[in-house]
């Protein structure tokens, strides 16, 4: 009984610190309602799995937790909804911010998806090699490296599109609207 | 150079700090994670554990499905053409789901499926699932569909549930349920699929 308040306590505790995280990771990879679905699904698998849960820091373990419902329900469940999931997260990720650097956009666009994660769980969830590592149930060092090889690739398309000006201008009339 | 190029990037962050998320406190937030808490802690094979209003998301397992068209007029020959008044015409399943592969969703993979329709699902009982046609995009004209699934619920759901009163886009071959996107939940997106995949 004494160990099931416990469990509960240290259920919430863990709750607090991922609740709000959690949804904002699930919200920039999947349309609203299966980002619902992958929280319930995922904060399930805390409550479960909660003796392997790190104590210290444990954002980035649940995170790979959210990242395994999220794939799970893509490639089992809702897989008829292939399609429809395809045009809503594209509708959805991009909503509510108006693309205001479209050519740091491009270039993310072009590099491969793994590539992309990993920058986006350094930029955006704001996480460091070792607690990506997490996420990906891989070592830090290769997170370091993947990344350091991702960033480079990304800097060297920008410095590719900031040299060639975007479209075909290249006729002086560009000279009117620097940024 | 880094950290600016990791500003630059949060910059594009749809998700960023000031966009609001549903807080641990409210009464929702408390009431899933009360849910939760309350699930008993089992382990279920193959469940993906989400603790409410999915009764039957379930295995992925290939399902051995048996469309049976019920109501005047048989469904449909291999090719698609409608077989005029056959009675309640039983399309047997090989067993495997041929789309179990799942290659990826397309228009072009959609408009070869001798079987298309739209149903509203008027009833689920035991191992079958009645649905109302509502419209018949390719391979019948039958008023009425049963889904079968002799190796149970579960089988036959292969991932999505049915639920009386939802309208349902469906695509078979050779009498099987296709899933992974060749049948849904009627979504608009879906149903431009299918008209223009089924368009003639």
């Amino acid at each position: 009984m004494n160990s099931d308040i416990e469990r509960r306590q240290r259920f919430e505790l863990v709750a607090d610190q991922v609740y709000e995280p959690l949804q904002r990771y699930l919200r920039r990879r999947a349309n609203r309602e299966d980002a619902a679905d992958a929280l319930s699904e995922a904060l399930l698998t805390v409550w479960r799995r909660l003796e392997d849960v790190p104590s210290d820091f444990p954002l980035p373990w649940c995170y790979g937790v959210a990242k395994r419902c999220l794939a799970n329900q893509r490639r089992g469940a809702r897989r008829h909804l292939r399609l429809v999931e395809r045009i809503t997260t594209e509708a959805s990720t991009s909503p509510s911010h108006e693309i205001d650097d479209p050519v740091l956009e491009a270039a993310l666009s072009e590099l491969s998806d793994s590539d992309q994660e990993l920058l986006r769980l350094w930029a955006w969830e704001q996480l460091e090699p070792r607690e990506i590592a997490l996420v990906l149930e891989t070592t830090p060092n290769a997170v370091s490296l993947r990344l350091a090889r991702a960033k480079a690739k990304l800097e060297s398309r920008l410095t590719r599109q900031d040299s060639s000006t975007p479209g075909q201008k290249r006729d002086g009339h560009n000279e009117e609207h620097r940024p | 150079m880094t950290d600016e190029l990791r500003n630059r990037l949060s910059r594009l962050d749809p998700m960023s700090s000031d966009v609001p998320t549903e807080p641990v406190t409210t009464e929702s937030s408390q009431q899933l994670l009360e849910e939760i808490m309350t699930t008993p802690n089992v382990e279920q094979p193959g469940s993906s554990g989400t603790p409410n209003k999915r009764p039957w998301i379930a295995a992925v397992a290939a399902a051995a499905v048996v469309i049976v068209a019920v109501g005047a007029v048989g469904l449909l020959s291999g090719d698609g053409d409608p077989i005029a008044a056959t009675p309640p015409l039983e399309l047997n399943a090989g067993g495997e789901d041929v789309m179990a592969s799942c290659i990826a969703f397309g228009v072009e993979y959609l408009a070869p499926m001798p079987v298309a329709f739209e149903g509203t699902v008027v009833s689920v009982e035991g191992d079958a699932v009645t649905l109302d046609v509502d419209h018949w995009f390719k391979g019948g004209d039958a008023s009425q569909v049963v889904l079968n699934a002799p190796q149970g619920m579960e089988a036959l759901i292969g991932g999505f549930p049915f639920e009386e009163g939802t309208q349902y886009l469906i695509t078979a071959s050779e009498g099987n349920v296709n899933y992974c996107g060749f049948s849904g939940v009627s979504t608009p997106e879906m149903r431009a699929a299918f008209e223009e995949a089924f368009a003639s």
